[in-house]
């Protein structure tokens, strides 16, 4: 390496880099060159790397295997091992095994063990009798005194350097490893770094040289310093930590592209309040106040208040009459005593049906017009991967003076166009209580198959007539967005759409 | 939705041809509004799901067969019975008349019942009974052993104690109101006589308890076995159509088992009928309606032929559906039926014609530009459930409603029972759950929220930012609103205040043109520590209606 080039690079060391080379000329344990420098442990890795990238310190990693004491193996080195015990209490007399056992205080496993290991080294002897019993022998005796070679090798200073044990403590520690948590074998890593040739001459260079400048600063350019100033260039390859920025919620943007969409087709969005009375969200949808989807067990009912106090009285009466006896639209009516009472009182909104019913009724209401809404609705149901309690609707009418079946399919084909991108489709008959006739469109997803992408049909006239105040075509429709809205954001639970994970929100993909 | 399950091979006896079950499903689709479910290859049982709540003949496999045989051709117009006349009475006495005032009767006669025809007559009767007969309140429906009675039979209301028997299920019997307090039936369905004095009955001549409508039937002459000829059916309720409409259908099911049905003269205090009713009411179907809601053209005689096809009656320019059908209100609901028998399969598709002018709402505009300025400041956007649980304030932020939390009465689950009246105490919720995700951690939502005020609903949209990591302060959510109320042309005081969620002496109100519209602070670390949040955290929200939305 020229001189030029260590000069050089000794002008471009990071602040770092440059705390860490004066310690290596007086260290090479990486544990001490921390201690020395009071660095943290990452910042010098972090420069020795660095420097080792640029050729000036060669980090060499010398991993050591070691012998350690286990949890027994410690115990032993105190209280001594099983086959000491055992050996101790037969020392003047042949026992029996029983009381062997006990005197020693030694488990099943232990005597197991011990009886193993000490027939082995010809410690001990079987003594025929009726209740087995050994008896120590010459051998014993020594080892008993002397302590058997596990023995006296557990009382060694641990940990031990594998390399540094001679072939019969290798031997020994093969067979204690096969015991219980005596001893194990671990492996350490030992890092020393060296400074090489151009090493040392930069480490001089670093330290004699010029002020290099990490950071370009306001005063520097107010005063022109930065003219004689040497910028260190940057190691450009650096990891940099993350950054996140403010991200709009994948969920919400997606029903925001599907009113944009609905605004393009020609529909006006319509709104609603969430807690409605059951006037708004049930009775004038023609639906009969014993219709089952109003059991307590469907919708939520509010605690209090109980009632609204804003309903049209006058629109009331007429609604009423067509739940009766169907308001003169020719129609028999549900034929049941109408409750004020009821049609008063509040709810979670079940349905977005419920704006369309406010918008059919309202002054603004414009023949021929289009409209849809998406809003909350509430359902009482069990929340699972497939249902939430509170979730996003996606509704609308089509309002002409008269509004036929032919042209309901025309508008369920187009919608599968344009939110499910296929022209296969099959459209079947349904059932609404507010729509007759009423129709269900399946819709082929070219990646999720068969579904049922809609509920659609022509408002009943004894829907109609009160709302309006005369006989109009109304096709409405219903449309199951969640289902594509989790497939283009790649979930499969819909509880994920509310989700709460912030690294799920941060990571989601927001550019197409 | 009812679901039930039959033999598949039952059904094709039924419908008098072999069809396999692939075709089977679309027809369901087609013109039962059903979906075929499972197929159990090993019992040959079909299942099948129905859509449509308000027409409980096809709840049964004799009902869809019936339907198919029109469909395919077997059978065109109405399926009707050949009603006898065995002299039968049943005397609905004046006491009834304000529990449960209605009751309907035949009894059929015939062939042995087998087990699987009594497990479809047991399966139509709770599909019924739970479904359009609202759970019995409605309509309940009793099948009696015939040859245990003896007529006429007398249909009352009776004091509670006044009456004993031994009710299905039990060895012993029991009086009225401790079958409601012990019987199992007795507790499930007690509530429909909640409130009454006297409790309906059913006895014989000789003052046999035949049942205890609608909540269970005696243990001697109400349990029909395998083997019976003949059966009493009896359906009451509170509904007089619904309950002639049920023993309607019952008779044309046994009717096609090859029974017998013998009519019941039922004494009603000044009116005396004859059930099973069998009229129904004809409406007047023109081509020109028929064109006008479905853009069909068609011809009288073709009508006439879908009409039959859909079995109805077609005569004179009426049609009259079939005496086990209910659901006919308006000539609109004989007109999908002609438009379901023509097949939705063949219908054409056409244009809207008219012209409109699409667009968004007034303040999503406005809101879509509040969201885009917080994310651009930085800050993640969240976006929940407007139920929550124990997400709400006790006193809301002033400016929003500042009322009382909403409730639910009813309510599945403790995590959604409350409307939320405060968007932070959410997004609290959420750092709460994300301690392990990288600071710092800025998060907003707009939303909808709602609060009780004086007896009224108020609901209000809302935004709220909070902003946790190590060094956050006032200083640094004063900057956010600043900024937010600069881009949208506003200005803003804020005065010292206190709140549950602050800090005392580090919390403010924001108003904007005098008007209170909410609250900043640092959020107090009684209130972090009790969502386990150890991030110093700044909050603020405000009520976008009236600060943002003009």
């Amino acid at each position: 390496m020229s001189n030029d080039k260590t000069e050089e690079i000794a002008g471009s060391l990071h602040r770092l880099e440059r705390a860490v080379l004066p310690h290596l000329e007086k260290h090479s344990a990486v544990s001490d060159i921390i201690a020395a420098s009071r660095m943290q442990e990452v910042e010098v890795m972090r420069a020795l790397n660095w420097l080792q990238n640029k050729g000036l310190v060669k980090v060499t990693e010398a991993i050591e295997e070691l012998v350690v004491l286990g949890e027994n193996g410690k115990a032993y080195a105190k209280t001594k091992m099983p086959e000491m015990r055992f050996l101790n209490t037969v020392k003047n007399k042949p026992l029996p095994l029983a009381e062997i056992k006990k005197a020693a205080g030694l488990n099943d496993d232990e005597i197991g063990a011990s009886i193993g290991s000490l027939m082995r080294m010809k410690a001990i002897e079987d003594v025929a009798a009726a209740e087995k019993t050994f008896r120590i022998t010459e051998t014993g005796k020594k080892l008993s005194d002397g302590g058997t070679p596990a023995q006296r090798f557990l009382s060694r200073k641990f940990p031990l350097k594998v390399n540094e044990l001679s072939p019969e403590e290798k031997a020994l520690v093969s067979e204690l490893k096969k015991r219980k948590d005596v001893i194990r074998e671990d492996v350490v890593k030992n890092r020393t770094a060296a400074l090489t040739g151009p090493g040392k001459e930069a480490a001089r260079k670093s330290l004699t040289s010029a002020q290099t400048v990490d950071q370009l600063t306001p005063e520097m350019l107010a005063t022109g310093s930065w003219e004689k100033a040497s910028f260190r260039p940057y190691n450009l390859a650096t990891q940099a930590p993350r950054a996140f920025f403010g991200k709009l919620q994948p969920y919400r943007e997606f029903l925001e592209e599907v009113r944009e969409k609905f605004a393009a087709l020609g529909f006006e969005e319509m709104t609603g309040p969430i807690i409605e009375s059951e006037f708004w969200n049930m009775d004038a949808l023609f639906m009969p106040q014993f219709h089952s989807a109003r059991d307590i067990h469907d919708a939520y009912y509010v605690k209090e208040p109980k009632s609204a106090t804003d309903l049209p009285q006058q629109l009331v009466k007429k609604v009423k009459s067509a739940h009766e006896n169907g308001f003169g639209t020719g129609s028999r009516g549900w034929r049941y005593q109408f409750s004020e009472e009821k049609t008063a009182r509040l709810i979670m909104r079940s349905q977005t049906t419920a704006c369309s019913a406010r918008k059919l009724a309202s002054a603004d209401l414009k023949i021929p017009g289009k409209y849809f809404a998406i809003g909350r609705c509430f359902r009482y149901d069990v929340i699972d991967a497939k249902h939430l309690a509170d979730f996003n609707q996606v509704e609308g009418i089509v309002v002409e003076e008269k509004m036929n079946l032919r042209q309901l399919i025309g508008l369920l084909k187009l919608f599968a166009r344009e939110f499910c991108g296929t022209d296969q489709v099959k459209v079947v008959p349904s059932y609404f209580p507010f729509t007759e006739p009423s129709a269900s469109l399946y819709a082929k997803h070219p990646q999720l198959g068969w579904m049922e992408l809609a509920g659609a049909g022509i408002f009943r006239p004894e829907m109609v007539k009160p709302l309006v105040g005369r006989q109009a075509g109304v096709l409405a429709w219903g449309i199951g967005i969640d289902r594509i809205a989790m497939f283009k954001l790649g979930l499969n639970d819909i509880r994920q759409l509310f989700s709460h994970d912030l690294n799920f929100l941060r990571n989601a993909r927001v550019i197409a | 939705m009812p679901t039930i399950t039959f033999s598949y091979s039952d059904f094709q006896q039924l419908l008098g041809m072999k069809i396999p079950l692939e075709r089977f499903g679309e027809l369901l689709l087609l013109h039962a509004k059903a979906e075929l479910g499972k197929y159990d290859e090993a019992t040959g049982e079909a299942t099948v799901e129905l859509d449509d709540t308000n027409v409980p003949y096809l709840w049964c496999v004799e009902g869809l067969a019936r339907l198919m045989r029109n469909v395919l051709g077997k059978q065109t117009g109405p399926a009707t019975i050949n009603l006898k006349k065995g002299g039968y009475v049943l005397i609905a006495e004046e006491s009834v008349r304000s529990v449960r005032p209605f009751i309907a009767s035949f009894v059929a006669k015939g062939k042995p019942i087998s087990d699987y025809f009594l497990k479809q007559l047991v399966q139509t009767q709770e599909k019924i009974d739970t479904g359009y007969g609202r759970k019995r309140q409605k309509i309940s429906i009793g099948l009696y052993s015939y040859k245990r009675l003896v007529f006429p039979v007398h249909y009352r209301a009776v004091a509670p104690e006044s009456v004993s028997f031994v009710p299905l299920g039990f060895e012993r019997p029991a009086n009225l109101s401790e079958i409601l307090e012990q019987h199992p039936k007795g507790k499930e369905y007690g509530w429909i006589l909640k409130g009454f004095a006297r409790y309906p009955l059913l006895v014989d001549s000789k003052g046999t308890v035949l049942s205890f409508p609608p909540i269970i039937n005696s243990n001697f002459t109400g349990k029909v076995e395998t083997g019976d000829k003949e059966v009493l059916f009896e359906a009451t309720g509170t509904d007089e159509e619904s309950v002639n409409l049920t023993a309607g259908i019952f008779a044309q099911n046994l009717a096609e088992r090859g029974f017998d049905i013998y009519s019941v003269t039922i004494k009603y205090p000044g009116t005396t009928i004859t059930s099973p009713v069998t009229r129904n009411q004809k409406e007047k179907i023109s081509a020109k309606a028929v064109e006008e809601l479905t853009g069909l053209k068609l011809d009288e005689s073709e009508l006439k032929v879908l009409l039959r096809k859909a079995g109805y009656e077609a005569a004179g320019g009426y049609a009259t559906p079939p005496a086990y059908r209910a659901d006919i209100m308006h000539p609109v609901d004989v007109i999908e039926d002609i438009a379901i028998a023509y097949g939705f399969d063949r219908i054409q598709d056409a244009p809207l014609t008219s012209y409109t002018v699409g667009g968004r709402d007034k303040a999503a505009t406005t809101i879509n530009s509040i969201r885009k300025a917080v994310s651009g400041m930085g800050f993640q956007e969240i976006f929940s459930h407007i139920l929550s649980g124990k997400s709400t304030l006790r006193t809301g932020i002033p400016g929003g409603g500042g009322g009382e939390a909403v409730h639910l009465q009813n309510f599945m689950s403790e995590t959604y029972s409350t409307v939320r009246n405060s968007i932070i105490i959410q997004l609290l919720e959420v750092l709460s759950g994300n301690k392990h995700v990288d600071y710092p951690q800025k998060l907003f939502e707009e939303g909808i929220v709602a609060a009780a005020v004086k007896g009224r609903i108020s609901e209000w949209r809302s935004l709220a930012l909070v902003s946790a990591h190590s060094r956050a302060d006032f200083t640094e959510m004063k900057q956010y609103l600043a900024a937010l109320l600069a881009a949208a042309g506003r200005k803003f005081d804020i005065t010292p205040a206190e709140h549950e969620l602050f800090m005392k002496g580090r919390a403010a109100v924001i108003s904007v043109n005098n008007k209170t519209v909410g609250m900043i602070g640092e959020v107090s670390p009684e209130l972090l520590s009790s969502f386990g949040i150890e991030m110093p955290t700044v909050a603020l929200e405000i009520n976008v209606g009236e600060t943002l939305i003009s």
